[in-house]
């Protein structure tokens, strides 16, 4: 035990980027993710992708409506978010994102719409709960090849902003050694996208191709590459680390090495990322259970980062240690906003029903 | 809530200063070094045109602490949260203390103790990035968060590099050091520095030549040492007697007790 | 079926969504409907400044809304001038800094000419006053203004609902306290009790064959902490009013072993005098068993000219102490050095030193030939020895250990003159080789003297000088056997020797609370003799005398408060036992039966009063029992190791001890104990003129008054009550004589009334503010600008004309203080102004001459090193061997928490206590920072957490003291319909006092106490510590 420097008065500072802002990474970041899924088959019309870039457009509206709540939330003032737009500071990447989150919402929605016109209209002429409320969002029904492109490519342009701003936004902080990684933004966005396609095999799980091989065997090879991609990084980042190549990297390693604790979450999450990346390789059979496991690294990274990382003080000795609170400053957050994005996800499904919009053939047949 | 104007000008003058500074080491660390050295020059508050408009403000305040002086009594630190009503478990400052293995083998260990709280940075990282503008650098030196504006999304509490930051849980906005502008103001010395029991906390004007804490920042020219140098973040607290091992974070075992927060 | 499922899944989540987001939705209610007023947008709820000065001008300007007054802190024992800002509107205290015109607070400190308004100034930013003249609180003065709004505060009378320590109380009426205390009757439904009237008999004595214990009225006892400056006004009640012997503080558990050790020096067992390092002027202080700047008294003043010295590289100094402590400081590494000791060992450390200042030639022999004051100062030598005396060392003889008197050599005494008495001088050994009388000696006498003389009746006896007695018992053990038995290397010791006497007269050693060890008093009899080596006493940056206060409570010169018509003087053995046992009946009986010894249990002659024995004397009837027990302010049971372990069952019992009666504003270990608690006033509301301890070189006199109303309940005078309306109720109850409308008189011998705090406070701030040349007159600014137009009333209604506006004067200046450059006389630069001019006692007869009443073993009357051991000399080792108990416990003073400031924000800070272990003993034990241990003595075991670092002596764990509280918030009390909050977190770390020593030599009849001084013993504990 090392005795060379023990403190013996110090304070603590508490994590002020709660489990929310957690929660705010992880679902933006499956929201753009799950958007680029939804291109090939929505998009460019790529045959045997309609069905799963469907799935993952509703992903990337589900996560992109709320996430923004979790983001409010995590502001200890959220009746001042207006404040964003009324003293825009040109320094703050974060006043910068406060304007690319709505620009991709707004394209994402847009996109949406144009996209599922036409099952809405297949909803509003059957019977089925909501007909009259799918009737009217569908407002016709008919589909516009070119207006959904350009929505497309407003949402897109917002995608890529958002991903760029939630990463560089955390990457700036130079007094996190943890955080300041020019590696983290590409971190942030391959776990994302890993953990779109995650998703997308979830709710497949619920959908009529829930038993089509060939479509979760594509799927799985997808996330396969991504977890692949995951890992390089990660090794990457070990190696500047190590090595010493870029101080950066050896300062954020320096930071948490010793902590018995993140060693675990290291050796947790690597694990957990090969694991996925066999199981997807090998087993392309277990969408399920890959998927899971796609979100839950995608998850744990967010957590470790954001909460591990405000647990390293910044001049104190050792560790702050923070225990999950139960209220809305910590699980209660954390369970609202998934109760949030399951209601979103139930009514959305009611208009939309998955059979509908998981169904292989193309939208409007 | 009153507010007022010409920190609101001083803040739109010092801000606009900033946005023109590109990142990196800006000039005012050097002239720091300079004035290390002795040579009077201006600091990087000073340096906004502003300035030339509030001579009133025409001051840089700073703090100078003598660890040599500090007993560890923490008369600061309990001062500081009556002066400033700084909610239970949080802190504005605070004396860390450590006992250190020696091992010029004169003694097995002894005591180091060392008074933080906010550098008042002439490069604040805490600043550039607020959302909304609302934690400036008033052009007398003193950064500080205006409440009406904060939005408590605490990026200043992740980008300030000394933890000096927090959000206080009764206002739910950032909270910090403030030097005690309100007693300055009223012409009377931060709560911290009027009983500081080793005198270990000097405070002052740099810019006042004659003043104690300029005499005494230049009688020990050459002892003197802020934290983290390396961050370029140019502190305007600055010490005598810091230890090299403790210019960071601190390799070493961290207290057993933190500070319990009744809230939550 | 499927549809319902998602029905319940959107209402699922829609509630969990309502739930999580609820604190949301609401912060942004309150955003759009302005929340809470948050004060200024950039100060937030900073407090308004009291007041503004014109940085240019210096011009000052109030702030209407707050009062800044000076009185007293009572955070700890140093009693700090404080200045108390309250904010008018509320009547609360919202803060409290340092009052510039105290020394304890500032250094330099204002002159009293200055006036309120230029002090307000003297704080400001103008002109950097306020740096230079800088005035403080420590971290507990600034928290404990949380003490005087405390949820745990006794605000009515309380009688305890139960059986006693059932946290159970109804509140009473004060009429109802004072009747039932007085009277007594059956009480708690328990039986008669006596009440404090029946109690009160002066006459009949406790025990018939023992008629030297005194009247009934002795087995009342009281037991103060400290002299806040109201100590004289309880023992004018309880001593000279109502009568009784047994009235002490809290001396025995405080540093009553250094007091002790230093009381054989400065010869006086009673007042035990004490000198202090003049940090001021010091080159070299070696600090023994006390920490400056981690605690300490006075706590601030030493801090500040510790950090003061070592920062400007005048001073260096030595901590010899088993743990590191805030007095140590590597920013100054070549300033201040730590010298880890064994604890119980300074004996041994000093010892060394002593034999290497002997071998050396570095004793100042000059100085210790001068045989009295006359010679003394005739050689430029401000302070002298008894070194040359010749003292009888027969074996056998009656007289042995005692110093060679005239009447022994039969020479005629001057009549009224009795033998053995001041008159009857001592002797040193003239220039012709007789022995020659001291008052008449002119020139310095010979140091090494061991001779034969001829007594009156014929008997012949040898004679030595203490000098001799005292090398002799530095050179019974080799340096080596020294260093083996402190635990410090041979080098050091010689080093520090060498270091010690290379300063002159500017160096010193000074000792406290790590005296209370099994081996106190000879630890600190040793240290103390270390500086009458080198002469220091009485020198300008020396061992120097406390100023003292200005005469208060005194025979005048404008109010008579010491004399009354009917003033009692208390008779009788003391319950404590410190007195000789040769004096007492038991003596005389066993000596006639032929065994004098043992005693029944031990006494002692080398002690003030004893807070430590009224315990075991009481519940074991030795020498007699208590009927009442009074506890003001006081805390035993928390503060003497093993006490609660050993007597708690005892003190819980009415049967043992009838009635026990607390005055206290909270409830404490052991005025938990407690039948009635009287609510008390807290520091800043309450009266009182309370010297400096120690430690000040001026004259300083501290003024403590009201200066917010106090929060307890009123009498129906509308008095608030505490202390003070108590003994006055209590006094016109009885009809005690020194109270009531005649209770006082004025110089002139008219009778004034006593019977409200202000007759006492007032009429003793008149003695204080006349004594010597009279101060000024207080200005209606100075009294308005202090907030002293608080009690301008009743100043103008208690004083005379021409007293009042000086009394004022001290109050605006929180009390009267001699300017600083008066400390050093002004002819004589070098020498201090008030000196101890009496001799200083390198043999003590009174020691020398006394034995242990357990064993009939003569004790040392010089410094010597004895191994910690128990009342009869069984060294502790000896019974609690290594093998079983490897480690030892000891006891230090937390830098930050004090005894009773627990339930302060302080806590917040600091909120547990740790047992500090050294790395190897935690690796052998398989420990390491964090990890729950059981420690145990053999008086039981704690349950605590460890921290290691390098910062103890191997083989030593400390413990922080001030934690593990039971009380003080700990425990919730129901009071009538109230229930106190619960705060756990209260009783947060352990107490090295639950488990505190028995005496096994004293048939486990008493806690373990230096065998003469009596002192508690809380430091080199035998113990163990396993993993928990
Ligand atoms: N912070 C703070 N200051 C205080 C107080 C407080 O409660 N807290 N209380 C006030 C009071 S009442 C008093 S009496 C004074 C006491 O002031 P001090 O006497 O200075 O303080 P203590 O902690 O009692 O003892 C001093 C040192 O003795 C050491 N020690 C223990 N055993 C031994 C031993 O065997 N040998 C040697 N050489 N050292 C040993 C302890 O580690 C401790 O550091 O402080 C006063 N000031
Ligand atoms: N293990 C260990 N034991 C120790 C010590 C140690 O260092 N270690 N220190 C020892 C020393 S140095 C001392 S002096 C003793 C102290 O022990 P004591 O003097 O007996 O008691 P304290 O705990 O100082 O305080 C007594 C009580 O005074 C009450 N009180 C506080 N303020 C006021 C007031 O304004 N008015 C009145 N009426 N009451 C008030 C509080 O209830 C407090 O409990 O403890 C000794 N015990
Ligand atoms: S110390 Fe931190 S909060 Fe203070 S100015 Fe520097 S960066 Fe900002
Ligand atoms: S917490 Fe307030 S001051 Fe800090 S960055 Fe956010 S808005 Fe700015
Ligand atoms: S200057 Fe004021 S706010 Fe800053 S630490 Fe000192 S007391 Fe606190
Ligand atoms: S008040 Fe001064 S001496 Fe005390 S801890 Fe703070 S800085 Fe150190
Ligand atoms: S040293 Fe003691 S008396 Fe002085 S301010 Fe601190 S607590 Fe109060
Ligand atoms: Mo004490």
């Amino acid at each position: 035990m090392n005795t060379a420097i023990v403190e013996t008065i110090n304070v603590t500072r508490e994590v002020a980027w709660l489990p929310w802002a957690v929660s705010y990474f992880f679902l933006i970041g499956l929201s753009y993710g799950a958007f680029l899924l939804s291109l090939p088959g929505v998009v460019f019309r790529r045959p045997g992708w309609e069905a799963l870039s469907r799935l993952a457009l509703l992903g990337a509206l589900v996560c992109g409506l709320t996430a923004p709540v979790a983001l409010l939330a995590d502001l200890h003032q959220p009746g001042r978010f207006w404040h964003f737009y009324a003293y825009f500071t040109p320094t703050s990447w974060m006043s910068w994102g406060a304007f690319f989150i709505p620009v991709y919402l707004v394209g994402l929605i847009l996109y949406a719409w144009l996209a599922f016109r036409p099952l809405l209209a297949a909803h509003g002429r059957s019977d089925g709960r909501l007909a009259g409320l799918a009737r009217a969002i569908a407002y016709g029904g008919l589909e516009s090849r070119r207006a959904l492109v350009g929505a497309a490519v407003v949402a897109l342009v917002g995608a890529l902003l958002v991903a760029l701003y939630t990463g560089v936004e955390v990457m700036v902080v130079r007094a996190r050694p943890l955080w300041h990684t020019p590696l983290l933004p590409v971190q942030f966005a391959v776990t994302a996208f890993a953990g779109a396609v995650g998703l997308t095999l979830l709710f497949n799980r619920f959908g009529p191709a829930r038993h089509d091989a060939v479509l979760i065997g594509r799927m799985s090879r997808v996330l396969a590459v991504s977890q692949l991609a995951a890992l390089l990084v990660g090794v990457l980042w070990l190696v500047l680390g190590v090595s010493g190549l870029a101080p950066v990297h050896a300062e954020a390693l320096a930071e948490v090495a010793h902590s018995p604790g993140w060693q675990l979450t290291a050796v947790w999450a690597a694990g957990a990322t090969v694991l996925t990346l066999l199981l997807s390789w090998w087993r392309p059979g277990s969408g399920l259970l890959v998927g899971l496991l796609a979100l839950h690294s995608a998850w744990m990274m967010r957590w470790t980062i954001f909460i591990g990382g405000q647990e390293v003080p910044k001049t104190g000795a050792g560790f702050y240690s923070y225990s999950l609170p139960l209220g809305p400053e910590g699980l209660m957050g954390i369970v609202g906003t998934a109760g949030l994005w399951v209601f979103i996800l139930v009514l959305l499904t009611t208009v939309l029903p998955l059979e509908r919009l998981a169904s292989a053939r193309p939208a409007g047949v | 809530m009153k507010s007022e104007r010409n920190e609101y000008e001083a803040r739109e003058a010092s801000e606009a200063g900033r946005r023109g500074t590109p990142p990196g080491p800006p000039d005012c660390n050097v002239s720091r070094r300079n004035f290390l050295r002795g040579v009077p020059v201006l600091t990087a508050a000073a340096a906004v045109p502003a300035m030339a408009q509030t001579p009133a403000t025409a001051r840089h305040w700073a703090m100078l602490v003598d660890v040599r002086r500090c007993i560890g009594c923490q008369s600061c630190t309990m001062s500081c949260i009556q002066e400033n009503v700084v909610p239970e478990g949080s802190f504005r400052t605070v004396v860390s203390t450590y006992s250190v293995e020696v091992t010029d083998a004169r003694q097995p260990a002894g005591t180091y103790v060392l008074p933080r709280l906010c550098n008042h940075c002439d490069n604040p990282p805490c600043v550039p990035v607020c959302p909304v503008g609302a934690t400036f650098k008033r052009a007398d030196g003193i950064v500080l968060v205006d409440a009406d504006r904060c939005v408590g999304c605490a990026y200043c509490v992740q980008a300030c590099p000394y933890d000096a930051r927090f959000i206080n849980h009764d206002t739910n906005k950032a909270d910090k050091c403030t030097f005690c502008a309100h007693r300055l103001e009223a012409g009377l010395l931060p709560a911290c520095v009027e009983t500081c029991v080793g005198g270990a906390r000097i405070f002052g004007d740099l810019n006042d030549a004659q003043g104690e804490l300029r005499q005494r920042l230049d009688a020990a020219r050459g002892e003197l040492k802020v934290l983290k140098p390396e961050q370029g973040t140019a502190p305007q607290v600055f010490y005598i007697g810091l230890d090299e091992r403790f210019t960071g974070k601190v390799e070493g075992q961290g207290s057993l007790w933190k500070p319990r927060a009744r809230h939550a | 079926m499927k549809v319902q499922r998602r029905d319940l899944l959107a209402a699922g989540g829609l509630a969990a969504f309502a739930a999580g987001f609820s604190q949301t939705f609401g912060r942004m209610v309150d955003a759009f409907s302005g929340d809470a007023a948050q004060g200024h947008n950039l100060y937030g709820a900073a407090l308004a400044p009291e007041f503004r000065v014109d940085p240019d001008s210096g011009e000052l300007k109030l702030n209407p809304d707050q009062q800044v007054s000076y009185t007293g802190c009572l955070g700890c024992t140093t009693l700090c001038g404080v200045r108390v800002r309250i904010d008018k509107t509320t009547g609360k205290v919202i803060r409290v800094a340092g009052n510039p015109f105290s020394p304890l607070s500032t250094e330099p400190h204002l002159p009293m000419k200055a006036s309120v308004k230029e002090s307000f100034i003297a704080l400001s930013r103008f002109q950097d006053k306020g740096l230079a003249g800088r005035s403080t609180t420590c971290g507990r003065g600034n928290a404990a203004l949380a003490q005087i709004d405390s949820p745990f505060r006794v605000l009515t009378p309380l009688k305890r609902v139960g059986p006693r320590n059932s946290g159970q109380w109804a509140p009473i009426s004060f009429e109802q306290l004072v009747k039932e205390v007085v009277e007594g009757g059956d009480l708690f439904g328990e039986g008669h009790v006596d009440g404090l009237r029946a109690l009160r008999d002066l006459d009949t004595p406790i025990d018939p064959d023992n008629p030297g214990f005194g009247p009934k009225v002795n087995q009342v006892g009281h037991i103060v902490s400290v002299n806040d400056g109201r100590d004289l006004l309880g023992r004018r009640f309880w001593q000279q009013a109502y009568g009784t012997q047994n009235y002490v503080g809290h001396g025995s558990y405080c540093g009553g072993s250094w007091r002790s050790g230093s009381g054989a020096l400065f010869g006086d067992h009673r007042a035990m005098p004490h000198a202090k390092p003049d940090l001021a002027h010091a080159e070299f202080v070696l600090f023994i068993g006390t920490a400056p700047g981690n605690a300490g008294n006075p706590f601030k003043r030493t801090g500040q000219l510790l950090a003061e010295g070592r920062a400007d590289k005048r001073l260096e100094y030595v901590v010899v102490d088993p743990l590191l402590t805030n007095a140590d400081n590597r920013a100054a590494p070549e300033q201040g050095r730590w010298v880890p000791i064994r604890p119980g060992s300074d004996g041994a450390l000093v010892m060394g030193m002593m034999r290497w200042l002997f071998e050396h030639d570095r004793v100042n022999t000059a100085y210790l030939a001068n045989p009295s004051l006359q010679v003394a100062e005739a050689q430029g030598e401000p302070s002298f020895t008894n070194a040359s005396w010749l003292v009888i060392v027969e074996a056998g003889h009656p007289r042995e250990g005692r110093c060679l008197r005239g009447s022994d050599l039969g020479l005629p005494l001057p009549d009224g003159a009795e033998r053995y008495g001041d008159d009857d001088p001592y002797l040193v050994m003239g220039p012709d080789g007789a022995p020659l009388p001291v008052p008449q000696a002119r020139t310095a006498a010979p140091l090494e003297v061991d001779a034969v003389l001829t007594l009156a009746g014929g008997r012949s006896v040898r004679v030595r000088t203490g000098f001799e007695l005292l090398r002799e018992s530095a050179l019974s053990q080799s340096l080596e056997a020294y260093s083996a038995d402190c635990g410090i290397a041979v080098e050091i010791i010689a080093g520090l020797a060498d270091e010690f006497s290379s300063h002159g007269r500017r160096a010193c050693a000074v000792a406290h609370g790590g005296m209370m060890s099994g081996s106190g008093f000879y630890n600190a009899f040793s240290v103390a003799t270390l500086n009458a080596l080198i002469g220091n006493l009485n020198w300008k940056g020396g061992f120097v005398m406390n100023g003292g206060g200005f005469p208060s409570v005194a025979p005048g010169p404008r109010y008579d408060l010491v004399n009354f018509p009917g003033k009692i003087k208390p008779r009788g053995t003391p319950l404590g036992r410190n007195i000789p046992y040769e004096r007492t009946a038991e003596f005389q009986r066993k000596r006639e039966a032929g065994q004098a010894y043992p005693a029944d249990d031990q006494w002692f002659p080398g002690a003030p009063g004893l807070g430590t024995e009224f315990f075991a004397s009481t519940f074991s009837g030795y020498p007699y029992s208590l009927k009442a027990l009074i506890l003001w302010m006081a805390n035993p049971v928390y503060g003497i190791p093993g006490l609660q372990e050993r007597f708690g069952q005892d003190l819980a019992d009415p049967k043992k001890l009838p009635l026990i009666i607390s005055i206290d504003p909270l409830i404490n270990e052991s005025n938990a104990y407690a039948d009635y608690i009287v609510p008390d006033s807290l520091m800043y509301e309450s009266w009182g003129w309370a010297t400096a301890w120690n430690g000040v070189p001026t004259r300083m006199l501290t003024a403590r008054w009201p200066v917010i109303e106090p929060r307890q309940a009123k009498t129906a005078e509308g008095q608030p009550i505490s202390m003070e309306t108590f003994v006055f109720a209590l006094a016109r109850a009885m009809d005690l004589p020194g109270f009531g409308p005649e209770g006082l008189a004025d110089a002139e011998g008219n009778r004034l009334p006593l019977e409200r705090p202000e007759d006492w406070y007032l009429r003793a701030g008149a003695n204080a503010a006349f004594a010597g040349e009279p101060v000024g007159d207080a200005s209606d600014e100075d009294i308005a600008l202090s907030g002293v137009e608080r009690i301008r009333p009743q100043l103008e209604a208690v004083l005379k004309p021409e007293e009042w506006r000086k009394v004022a004067l001290l109050y605006t200046r929180g009390g009267r203080y001699q300017p600083a450059a008066q400390a050093q006389e002004a002819e004589r630069p070098e020498w201090q102004t008030n000196r101890f001019s009496k001799p200083l006692w390198v043999w003590s007869e009174h020691v020398g001459g006394a034995r242990n009443a357990l064993t009939g073993q003569r004790y040392s009357g010089c410094a010597t090193w004895q191994a910690p051991a128990f009342c009869d000399g069984t060294p502790m080792r000896a019974v609690h061997g290594e093998a079983e108990w490897p480690l030892l416990a000891m006891s230090f003073k937390s830098a930050l928490q004090n005894s009773y400031s627990i339930a302060t924000p302080i806590t917040g800070l600091h909120p547990e206590n740790p047992l500090i272990v050294h790395p190897d003993d935690a690796a052998a034990r398989g420990l390491k920072s964090g990890d729950a241990a059981w420690l145990a003595t053999p008086g039981g075991r704690v349950k605590c957490t460890v921290l290691v670092h390098q910062g103890v002596m191997r083989g030593v764990v400390a413990v922080e003291h001030g934690f593990g509280h039971r009380e003080l918030g700990a425990r919730a009390h129901r009071i009538g319909e109230r229930q106190q909050p619960d705060r756990p977190h209260l009783a947060a770390g352990f107490n090295i006092n639950d488990i505190g020593l028995t005496d096994p030599t004293r048939g486990g009849r008493s806690i373990w106490v230096d065998a003469v001084s009596g002192a508690a013993v809380r430091n080199g504990l035998p113990a163990q510590l396993e993993r928990a």
